[in-house]
């Protein structure tokens, strides 16, 4: 509200002009702003003024809830910038490949591999083998069908007793 | 100084969107701006209505003041508002319409008191071409100095400066009658 119209105001016409000329300038600004002071315009109406206020108000609240708007969806912005960040830094989104290795060791260790016996299964399945291979190549004698159902029920029994751990 | 403090905090209030701070720049505005445009159009119905505008704006664009000067944004503001005035055809009808009907009063009833005062100038002020009128009208009104002034005129401050003086120098000629043009 500090009148500038002064404001270096000698100092720039002196620029321009030689000191003589330059008061003379000034006196001719001064005295022609006299005649504006001497004829104030008039002021605006009370009720002009009334009604920019009202006019103001209704326009100044939609901006209020703009602001609002802004500053709410920025914080939710910055929030969801957190928690991806947070959640990048604690591998919550890591790949399934990744999080998939750990479980499956472990329900393989479950699997009582350590508990079977696996050297007599392998024995056992070797002799069964070398008995059909002596089947086929004929060296044992043949006792018809007898041989080769008792042969499937061994490889049953053995096969169930593998399943049952 | 605590001038300036206050003002800051009313422009951060208007900012906020406090219809109360906006209150506080009408009260301390509105005279000078009303009095800029009254001098420019010569009629209070549209400085009424260039006055509206103007604040209305002011609600639209305080988000857009970057700091510095305030009267110097208001003034820009205002002085836009006052090239599209003179830009509107009708407004401009209007206009002449209005000074036409001033001037037929004046004519048939001549006006005593203070108010003689302020028509004589109006008169005198209408002699004067539109940009002159108009630097002269900022520079009282706004109270800015030369160097803000020439900076919302978009114009070299020697160029203002000489504007300003040869206006100032015929409006004092109309008013004391030495000038006939």
């Amino acid at each position: 509200m500090d009148n500038r119209n002064d404001e270096n105001l000698k100092e720039l016409v002196e620029k321009f002009f030689d000191p003589e000329q330059a008061q003379m300038y000034l006196d001719d600004i001064e005295k022609g702003e006299q005649i504006l002071h001497a004829h104030p315009a008039p002021e605006p109406d009370e009720m002009l003024i009334a009604n920019i206020k009202a006019e103001i108000a209704l326009r100044a609240l939609p901006r209020r809830t703009t602001l609002v708007k802004r500053i709410a969806y920025s914080a939710a912005a910055v929030a969801a910038t957190v928690i991806i960040i947070t959640a990048t830094s604690t591998n919550l989104f890591e790949k399934t490949t990744d999080v998939g290795t750990g479980p499956t060791r472990e329900y393989a260790s479950l699997f009582p591999w350590n508990n079977y016996e696996t050297e007599s299964f392998n024995t056992e399945v070797e002799q069964i083998e070398s008995e059909l291979m002596d089947l086929k190549l004929g060296r044992e004698e043949l006792n018809g069908d007898n041989d080769v159902s008792e042969m499937e029920i061994e490889l049953i029994e053995i096969a169930g007793d593998f399943w049952k751990g | 100084m605590a001038k300036s403090d206050d003002l800051a905090l009313i422009i951060v209030g208007c900012r906020k969107g406090d219809a109360r701070c906006f209150s506080r720049l009408v009260d301390m505005y509105s005279a000078r701006c009303y009095g800029y445009f009254y001098r420019l159009t010569g009629n209070n119905d549209i400085s009424d209505e260039l006055l509206s505008e103007l604040f209305v704006k002011l609600v639209e664009k305080i988000g857009s003041y970057k700091g510095g000067s305030f009267e110097s944004w208001l003034f820009k503001i205002a002085t836009n508002i006052f090239h599209d005035f003179l830009r509107g055809k009708q407004r401009r009808r209007k206009l002449l319409n209005a000074r036409k009907e001033q001037l037929e009063s004046e004519i048939t009833e001549p006006k005593k008191s203070g108010n003689e005062q302020i028509d004589r100038l109006q008169i005198q002020l209408k002699r004067l071409d539109t940009d002159t009128k108009e630097l002269i009208m900022l520079r009282f009104y706004s109270q800015l100095s030369f160097k803000e002034i020439a900076e919302i005129r978009s114009e070299p401050i020697g160029t203002t400066l000489a504007k300003l003086h040869r206006g100032l120098k015929k409006l004092r000629e109309f008013m004391e009658g030495q000038h006939c043009g």
